[in-house]
């Protein structure tokens, strides 16, 4: 059986995200995620103009999991005929929304509600802070030697990447600029009011060499939600559709679990892989996308994303950065809500609202005449992308 | 006897089938890897057993020596076990044989440490069960 290039067909542009919502990000939020994962869909089925009576399936992250029928239940929907959970963490945001999308494409369900509510603003709340004794299959690979926290599991495809094509630390913080200049102007990003300099980059302290401060994103509690829907359904509705334009998941081949350093021989990351079914899928092209969330837990990621996802090639995804060419004004901007860096980290979930948004229209950093737009998930581990377009 | 070791130390599952044989190869102080007979393919991570090429795969002693694939230093106490090993200089080894495993240094600062230096493997004793396959230098 090959796959159904049909049902992506099926897919293109006629699925369409036509409701978004979220809480207001914060270090500490005080609720449970059970909770909040409530208020944020409500948030968003009333941007759609749409009611939880509408709602008939439901797609969300499996890390810090929530759970379908309670929401379901609070939310006062019906009745769930289709549900999914994403494994993965940042890998999963945009997998959310071609499940979804497959979902209604094939007759499983008509309207989905897709969120992430996730509570990690707090120091003892991160899952790498809690490593205990007998760690199993995929962990034992790494956490053994200390290979633990995120930012050395990453750091050792960023220092690979300097070492191999002279990626510097001024690239990185061209990344770390640019999303906090966009941050600086939305209103909802937890770095609203705090510019970022190079000297001030630069000066960052050592988080796990060759990472610093800056290179880092934010730990966030927050909650956020989209709805998708037929595009049917949805030009009766209030709000201008961003139609699901092409959607991906990948594991790359011998795929391992954050470690992920021998599925190629040239260390590429899982991205590589779903780019390539992202763009085969796609009528568009990365020339066309007016802007591009890359997803960003640190910096390097969003370098190898812009050469991953073909915006130039390999090794030139430093350069990429400079003069200003992904900023706003500039060829293409990225993370034009400030992303994980300096709008909030929600394993990317955020990343998927502002591409709404750039769709819209509506954005605080708005790309004029946005046509389209890339989503993201994150790099090394099994990941997904979506590339959405207006009407 | 090994160190007293902390309580919260990431030890491995032993138990594992898969990788039992690393793990037992570790302790009686050799770094053993799984390949196909025949084609010489180097499997890692290893496969399971009844794999469907199960019947062609094999252990053997690897030659325990390969070159800094990339590497990142840890300064600050992230994890309680890990502490009196900071700077914790972690690797990325591409061995002769090919793979790329994850280890730490000793015997080496993170000074001195550069892109493709050669390294060979020693061993370090976490428990009476767990030995843990490391890297040095090779000079």
């Amino acid at each position: 059986m090959t796959v159904d290039a049909d049902l992506f067909a099926r897919i293109q542009d006629r699925i369409a995200i036509v409701g978004i919502g979220h809480l207001p990000f914060a270090k500490d939020i005080g609720r449970p995620i059970a909770d909040t994962a409530v208020e944020a869909i409500q948030l968003a089925l009333e941007d759609a103009g749409l009611q939880a009576e509408d709602v008939d399936g439901m797609s969300m992250l499996e890390m810090e999991d929530t759970h379908e029928v309670s929401i379901a239940r609070r939310l006062g929907v019906r009745g769930l005929r289709w549900w999914s959970k994403i494994s993965y963490g940042g890998g999963a945001s945009c997998a959310t929304v071609m499940h979804a999308a497959a979902a209604i494409a094939s007759g499983m369900a008509s309207t989905v509600v897709c969120h992430r509510a996730r509570n990690r603003g707090s120091r003892t709340s991160r899952p790498w802070s809690q490593e205990r004794v007998l760690v199993r299959d995929d962990k034992a690979l790494h956490t053994p030697w200390g290979l633990i926290r995120p930012v050395d599991v990453i750091g050792m495809w960023a220092h690979r990447h300097m070492h191999e094509f002279g990626t510097k630390r001024e690239h990185f913080g061209n990344v770390a600029i640019a999303a906090r200049k966009h941050a600086n102007r939305n209103p909802h990003a937890m770095m609203r009011d705090r510019p970022l300099d190079m000297a001030t980059y630069l000066a960052g302290r050592v988080i796990g060499y060759p990472l610093h401060f800056f290179d880092c994103c934010l730990e966030t509690d927050g909650a956020l939600a989209c709805i998708v829907t037929s595009v049917e359904r949805a030009r009766d509705l209030r709000r201008k559709p961003a139609l699901v334009h092409s959607v991906a998941q990948a594991s790359g081949p011998n795929p391992v679990h954050l470690a992920n350093y021998n599925n190629t021989r040239t260390m590429e990351t899982t991205s590589v892989f779903c780019a390539k079914l992202l763009w085969e899928r796609s009528a568009l092209k990365p020339a066309d996308m007016g802007c591009a969330q890359i997803y960003d837990a640190f910096t390097p990621l969003v370098i190898t994303g812009l050469e991953d996802y073909g915006f130039c090639k390999r090794g030139e995804g430093g350069p990429f950065t400079e003069g200003g060419r992904i900023e706003l004004g500039g060829a293409l901007p990225v993370l034009t809500s400030g992303g994980g860096l300096s709008e909030a980290y929600v394993h990317g979930f955020n990343l998927i609202l502002e591409a709404v948004r750039q769709i819209r229209g509506t954005s605080t950093n708005q790309v004029p005449g946005c046509r389209a737009t890339l989503v993201t998930g994150a790099s090394g581990v099994a990941t997904s992308a979506l590339v959405l377009r207006g009407e | 006897m090994a160190e007293p070791l902390h309580p919260d130390y990431p030890l491995p599952d032993l138990d594992d089938p898969i990788m039992r044989p690393f793990w037992d190869g570790a302790r009686d102080g050799k770094l053993v890897l799984q390949r196909e007979r025949g084609s010489g393919t180097v499997h890692w991570p290893p496969k399971p057993m009844y794999w469907k090429g199960g019947d062609r795969l094999e252990w053997f002693q690897a030659s325990g020596r390969g070159r800094i694939y990339s590497y990142v230093v840890g300064y600050e106490p992230f994890l309680p076990a890990f502490r009196d090993l900071l700077p914790l200089v972690m690797v990325l080894v591409e061995l002769d044989e090919g793979p790329r495993l994850v280890g730490y240094m000793v015997n080496a600062t993170p000074e001195e440490m550069r892109f493709a230096m050669p390294v060979r493997v020693v061993f370090k004793r976490l428990t009476d069960r767990v030995t843990l396959p490391v890297w040095e230098p090779a000079r």
